[in-house]
C-alpha cells in the first residue's frame, strides 16, 4: 500500500462500515476539500477496480454512557459525502488549477470529463502524486514506491510545534531552529578573529573598570577624602586632579584605540563573510536563482554581512560586558546601602516595560514609514525608467501628482514616527529619572543625618545612572538578535545548499570532441509534475546544422539549458559523442558547448571585456575577427570609443540588435565545438541577419549547430529540423520531408509565406 | 473619443455571446456550449481551423462544446461582465460582454462556474498574525470556518486591490479574500495596517 498520507483509525473505520477491507486498499492520499468544495478531509482511496473519495471530519464524541467509565471518549469519522469511480472507465486523471483552488478531474470511457474532488493548493502536490500511482495501478494492478522515492513527500508541518515550514524543502521551522546550533556554525567564522575580538573584550573591560573607578575618584574620594576636612588626603588637590586627568586620559586612550581596532576588523570581516556568501552563491545551480529573486538575493548578501558582524562583534561584547558591569556595580551599591539601592531601581521594572512597549510601537511606526518610502521610491524609478511612455502620453501631471500622494504618505509617516519618538522617549527617560529624585531626597536626608557622607551620594548617583544608562539597548536587544539569527540562518542556507547539477567526481576530460549530439528519451520538468520536455529523442551528426522550430514557450530553450547542463534532465539521457553530459568534466563541456541566447546579457564594462568574456586571452585582432563574423564590426567601429565604449548601467545604451551582435561575437571567439543560436538573431531586420548568416555560415563549417528560431528564414539552411509543441517533438525531418507532411511545420510554414505574400512578397 | 471607439468595435474580429447565439448548459459539474455562429466568422478560418475535435453537429454555423471553461477579463472590477469563454485546449471561442446578454434562464450555471473557479475564502476576523524570520503566520476567521496559514514575504503577499480590497497569498499559492478592510473589526485592522 502507499500511503501519501496516513489515515487514522477512524476513517478505516468508516470505510470498514462500507464494506470495504482494508487489504484491498493499495493507495491512500487526502485533499483538503471535497467535490461540492466544502472544506473537509477527503480522503482518496484506491483499490485494484475502484476510486473511493471519502469526505468529512473527524470529531470526538463521547460514547455509550457507561456508570463506571465515564470519561471514555472517542474519535469518529463524521461523513460528509462519499463517492465511488470505477477506475477501469476513468483515465487522463489532471490536477485543474483554478484561481485559489484546483480540481482533480478525469475523463470516463465516452471521453466525458468527471470530476473526482475539489482541493486547496496545499493538496495539489499530494494529488499529483496520487495520479502518478493512480496510472501505476491501472497500467500494473498495483502500486509501489520506488526505491529512490523511499521519502514519499516533503514533510510540511514542523513536528515540534505543528507549525507549517514556510519552505517543505528547507525543513527549517524559524520557531524552533536551534538558535546555538545556527551561533555556533556562524561563529566558527570569527575563530579567526579571536585574536581582534579578545582585545576588544579586554579594552571593553578596562573601559567599564575605568568606568566604575571614575566616579569613585572624582567624586567620593574627592569630597570626603580631599575637601573634607577629616579627610586623609585634605588639600591635596594636585595629587586628586592627577589622578582623574590620568583616569580620564586612560579612558580617552582606551576609546581611541578601541574604536580604530573595531573599524578595522569590521571592514575585514564583513569584507570576508560577503565573500564567502558570495562564493557560495555562485557556485550554486541556476534553479536556485530561478526560484528566487535575484535582487532580493544581492541586498542579502550585503546587509547580511552587516548584520552578522554587528551582532558578534559589536553587540555581543558590549552585551557581556555590560552584564559583568552592570553585576558589578550592583554589588557595589548593595556594599554601599541596599536600601537605597532598593530605591534607586524600584521604578526600573516600569521603565523596562514602558521601554519594551514604546520599541514595539516604534517597530510599527518604523515599518510603516519604511512600506511607504519604499512605495515612493518604486514608483520614483518606475517613473524615471518610463519617462518616455510619460513624454509621450503627455501623463506628467498626473505622475507628478501620483508621486505627490505618496510622498505626502510618506511625510506623514515621518512626522508620526517623529513625533512618537521626540514625545515617548524623553518621558520615559523621565520616569527614570523619578528614580533619581527619591535617592536624591531620601539619599540627602541621610547625609544630612549623617548616616551617609555627600561623596558617597554622589557616586552612588553616578552608578546609578551607569546602570541605567544600557536599559534602553537591553530592551531592543532581542529583536536586533532575531535579526541576527534571522542572517545567519540565510547564510548557513545558502553554504549548504546543494547545486541540483554537480560535476561528477571523475569526470571525462574530452579534448578533441567531434561534435555529435544525441537526445535520447528526455523528460524534463522545472516544477514537479509539470513536463516541459517531454520524450524527446533527436541526434545531430558531427558538421551538421539543426534547427529546432515552435511556437514561444514551447520548450526550445530549455533544450538548450539541458545540453548545456543548467539543468538536468529528469528521464532519458544526452550524450556527446556518446558520452553522457552528466559524465563530462564541467571544463570541457562549456568549452566545447557554446550558447547565444535571447537574453543577451552584457556586464558593464568596455565592449571588447565583454567579447573576450568568454576568452580572456584572445588577442585584440581576434577580438576584430569575432566581432566581423556576428556583424558587429560594423557598428562599433562608427562608435567615438569603438571597442572601448564603456556599455551597462548609466553608459552608452545599445540596441536588441546590437547586443545580440555582441553576444553572438562573444560565442565566436569561443570557437566551439557545438554552438547553440538560441534566436540569437531574432531583434536583428532580415538584412542583418543573412549578412550574419552568411559570415556564420563559413565558421560553422565542421561545427555542429543547433539553431533555435521561430522565423522559420533564420533556418533555412539547416540539414535537419525537429519541431517543439508543447514539449513534445511531434516531427523531424528535412524541410521537404516536413512539407511533405502535411503537419505542424507545414502549417508555421504556410502562415509565415501567407504573411510575406501579404506584403508582396512571393515565398 | 466616441467615433474612435466605434472604429475600434467595427475592426475587432471578436465574437460575443448573448441569448440568440448561445446556450450554456451543465453536465456532470462542468459547463457545456453550444454556439450558433456566423457563417461569415466560421468561413474566416478564425474558429474552425483551432476547435475541431468537440464539434459534434455537421451544421457549420452550430458548434458543441462538451466542456468550456470561464476566465475573467477583469476579475475584481467586473465580475459578471468580460467573461472568456474557451475552449479544453485554451483557445477563447468568445466573450460574454455582460451576463445580462445571456439567457435568464442560463446566467446561474455561469455565475455558478465562476463561483466555483475563482473561489476563495473570505477572511471575516483575524485571530492572530505573528511575523518571525521573514514569514508570517496567520490564523484567521472565514465564511467557511478558521483557517492557518503562512505567507512568506508578507508585504509583497498582500495584494492592494483597491484601497479597501486586498488579497492574501500563502505559501501554497492559496488567497484569502478580505473585500472590505473597513468592514473588520478594529484589533483585526490593527494586524494588517501594518502592511498597508
Amino acid at each position: 500500500m502507499v500511503l501519501i498520507n496516513k489515515a487514522p483509525p477512524e476513517v478505516w473505520r468508516a470505510l470498514e462500515n462500507k464494506g470495504i477491507v482494508e487489504s484491498d486498499i493499495l493507495l491512500v492520499s487526502k485533499c483538503d476539500m471535497n467535490r461540492d468544495g466544502v472544506w473537509c478531509d477527503c480522503w482518496l482511496f484506491a483499490t485494484a477496480g475502484e476510486i473511493l473519495c471519502l469526505a468529512g471530519s473527524s470529531a470526538i464524541v463521547p460514547t455509550q454512557y457507561r456508570l463506571r467509565d465515564k470519561r471514555k471518549i472517542a474519535t469518529e469519522f463524521k461523513e460528509i459525502s462519499y463517492d465511488c469511480f470505477i477506475l477501469s472507465e476513468l483515465s487522463d486523471f489532471k490536477v485543474e488549477e483554478l484561481i485559489s483552488t484546483c480540481r482533480l478531474v478525469a475523463k470516463d470511457k465516452d471521453g466525458v470529463f468527471v470530476l473526482l474532488t475539489y482541493m486547496t493548493n496545499a493538496s495539489k502536490e499530494d494529488t499529483h502524486l496520487f495520479i502518478k500511482y493512480i496510472n501505476q495501478i491501472k497500467e500494473k494492478g498495483t502500486a509501489e514506491v520506488a526505491e529512490d522515492e523511499k521519502e514519499l513527500k516533503a514533510e510540511k508541518y514542523c513536528p515540534k510545534c505543528g507549525n507549517r515550514y514556510a519552505d517543505a524543502e528547507r525543513k527549517i521551522c524559524p520557531k524552533c531552529m536551534d538558535k546555538g546550533k545556527i551561533v555556533k556554525r556562524t561563529s566558527e567564522f570569527f575563530v579567526k578573529y579571536r585574536f581582534f575580538i579578545g582585545i576588544m573584550v579586554l579594552l571593553l573591560v578596562i573601559s567599564s573598570a575605568l568606568g566604575v573607578i571614575s566616579p569613585y575618584v572624582s567624586s567620593g574620594f574627592y569630597y570626603d577624602q580631599v575637601l573634607n576636612t577629616a579627610g586623609e588626603f585634605y588639600g591635596e588637590l594636585l595629587l586628586v586632579l592627577g589622578i582623574i586627568l590620568v583616569t580620564r586620559l586612560l579612558s580617552l586612550l582606551n576609546q581611541v584605540f578601541s574604536g580604530v581596532i573595531s573599524t578595522s576588523i569590521a571592514a575585514k570581516v564583513v569584507y570576508d563573510l560577503k565573500k564567502v556568501i558570495f562564493s557560495a552563491i555562485e557556485r550554486l545551480s541556476i534553479s536556485f536563482f530561478t526560484g528566487r529573486q535575484t535582487g532580493g538575493l544581492m541586498t542579502q548578501v550585503n546587509n547580511d554581512a552587516n548584520t552578522i558582524y554587528w551582532f558578534f562583534c559589536d553587540a555581543v561584547p558590549y552585551y557581556l560586558v555590560n552584564i559583568v558591569q552592570i553585576a558589578a556595580l550592583f554589588i557595589i551599591m548593595i556594599i554601599m546601602d541596599p536600601f537605597l539601592t532598593l530605591l534607586a531601581l524600584i521604578t526600573v521594572p516600569v521603565v523596562f516595560l514602558m521601554i519594551k512597549w514604546l520599541f514595539e510601537y516604534m517597530g510599527q511606526l518604523h515599518a510603516k514609514r519604511f512600506g511607504r518610502s519604499r512605495a515612493l521610491n518604486s514608483t520614483l524609478s518606475d517613473v524615471l525608467t518610463g519617462v518616455r511612455v510619460v513624454k509621450a502620453f503627455s501623463k506628467e501631471k498626473e505622475e507628478i501628482k501620483r508621486f505627490n500622494t505618496q510622498s505626502v504618505a510618506l511625510a506623514k509617516a515621518e512626522r508620526n514616527m517623529q513625533y512618537f519618538s521626540h514625545t515617548a522617549f524623553p518621558f520615559a527617560g523621565f520616569m527614570l529619572y523619578i528614580s533619581n529624585i527619591i535617592v536624591w531626597g531620601v539619599g540627602g536626608w541621610m547625609v544630612i543625618t549623617g548616616k551617609m557622607t555627600y561623596g558617597m551620594l554622589v557616586t552612588f548617583i553616578a552608578y546609578m545612572a551607569m546602570i541605567q544608562n544600557p536599559m534602553f539597548f537591553f530592551v531592543d536587544m532581542m529583536n536586533m538578535a532575531s535579526d541576527a539569527f534571522n542572517a545567519m540562518q540565510r547564510l548557513i542556507e545558502v553554504m549548504d545548499a546543494i547545486p541540483d547539477v554537480v560535476e561528477k567526481e571523475n569526470p571525462v576530460y574530452f579534448d578533441n570532441l567531434q561534435g555529435r549530439v544525441e537526445f535520447k528519451h528526455i523528460v524534463f520538468s522545472y516544477v514537479k509534475n509539470r513536463k516541459v520536455i517531454d520524450d524527446v529523442t533527436f541526434d545531430v551528426q558531427p558538421g551538421e546544422k539543426l534547427g529546432i522550430v515552435g511556437h514561444t514557450g514551447a520548450g526550445k530553450s530549455t533544450l538548450a539549458n539541458l545540453l548545456i547542463r543548467l539543468y538536468d534532465v529528469d528521464e532519458g539521457e544526452i550524450l556527446i559523442d556518446g558520452i553522457n553530459i552528466k559524465d563530462l568534466a564541467f571544463r570541457d563541456l562549456r568549452n566545447n558547448v557554446a550558447i547565444v541566447s535571447q537574453e543577451t546579457y552584457l556586464f558593464a564594462g568596455t565592449i571588447a571585456e565583454n567579447i573576450k568574456y568568454a576568452r580572456p586571452d584572445a588577442s585584440n585582432l581576434e577580438i576584430i575577427e569575432a566581432a566581423k563574423i556576428a556583424g558587429a564590426h560594423e557598428f562599433i567601429i562608427k562608435l567615438p570609443d569603438s571597442y572601448e565604449t564603456k556599455i551597462g548601467f548609466g553608459y552608452k545604451d545599445l540596441s536588441g540588435g546590437e547586443r545580440q551582435r555582441i553576444s553572438i561575437a562573444r560565442a565566436v571567439l569561443r570557437d566551439p565545438k557545438i554552438l547553440i543560436m538560441d534566436e540569437a538573431t531574432a531583434a536583428m531586420d532580415t538584412e542583418t541577419e543573412r549578412r550574419i548568416q552568411g559570415a556564420l555560415e563559413r565558421l560553422t563549417v565542421g561545427r555542429t549547430t543547433i539553431m533555435i528560431a521561430h522565423r522559420l528564414s533564420t533556418l533555412r539552411d539547416a540539414d535537419k529540423l525537429i519541431v517543439i509543441e508543447n514539449g513534445k517533438m511531434p516531427e523531424s525531418g528535412t524541410h521537404l520531408e516536413l512539407i511533405n507532411k502535411k503537419g505542424l511545420y507545414f502549417k508555421l510554414y504556410k502562415l509565415q509565406v501567407e504573411a510575406l505574400r501579404n506584403i508582396g512578397i512571393e515565398g | 473619443m466616441a467615433d474612435n471607439k466605434k472604429s475600434l468595435s467595427d475592426i475587432v474580429d471578436i465574437i460575443y455571446l448573448n441569448a440568440e447565439n448561445a446556450v450554456f448548459e451543465p453536465k456532470n459539474d462542468f459547463l457545456t456550449l453550444k454556439i450558433k455562429l456566423p457563417v461569415t466568422v466560421s468561413e474566416t478560418g478564425q474558429i474552425s481551423e483551432e476547435v475541431t475535435e468537440e464539434q459534434t453537429g455537421e451544421d457549420k454555423t452550430e458548434k458543441q462544446y462538451d466542456r468550456v471553461f470561464l476566465h475573467r477579463a477583469f476579475p475584481f472590477e467586473e465580475k459578471l461582465s468580460y467573461i472568456s469563454v474557451s475552449d479544453k485546449d485554451a483557445n477563447e471561442i468568445a466573450l460574454i460582454k455582460n451576463i445580462d446578454d445571456i439567457h435568464e434562464d442560463q446566467r446561474k450555471y455561469i455565475i455558478d462556474e465562476l463561483d466555483r473557479k475563482y473561489y476563495s475564502p473570505e477572511i471575516k476576523k483575524i485571530l492572530s498574525m505573528k511575523e518571525r524570520f521573514g514569514f508570517s503566520y496567520w490564523k484567521v476567521l472565514t465564511d467557511t470556518g478558521e483557517h492557518t496559514f503562512t505567507i512568506q514575504d508578507t508585504y509583497r503577499n498582500i495584494h492592494k486591490i483597491s484601497m479597501t480590497h486586498v488579497f492574501l497569498t500563502d505559501v501554497d499559492g492559496n488567497r484569502y479574500d478580505i473585500p472590505d478592510l473597513e468592514a473588520l473589526d478594529h484589533k483585526s485592522y490593527k494586524k494588517i495596517e501594518l502592511y498597508m
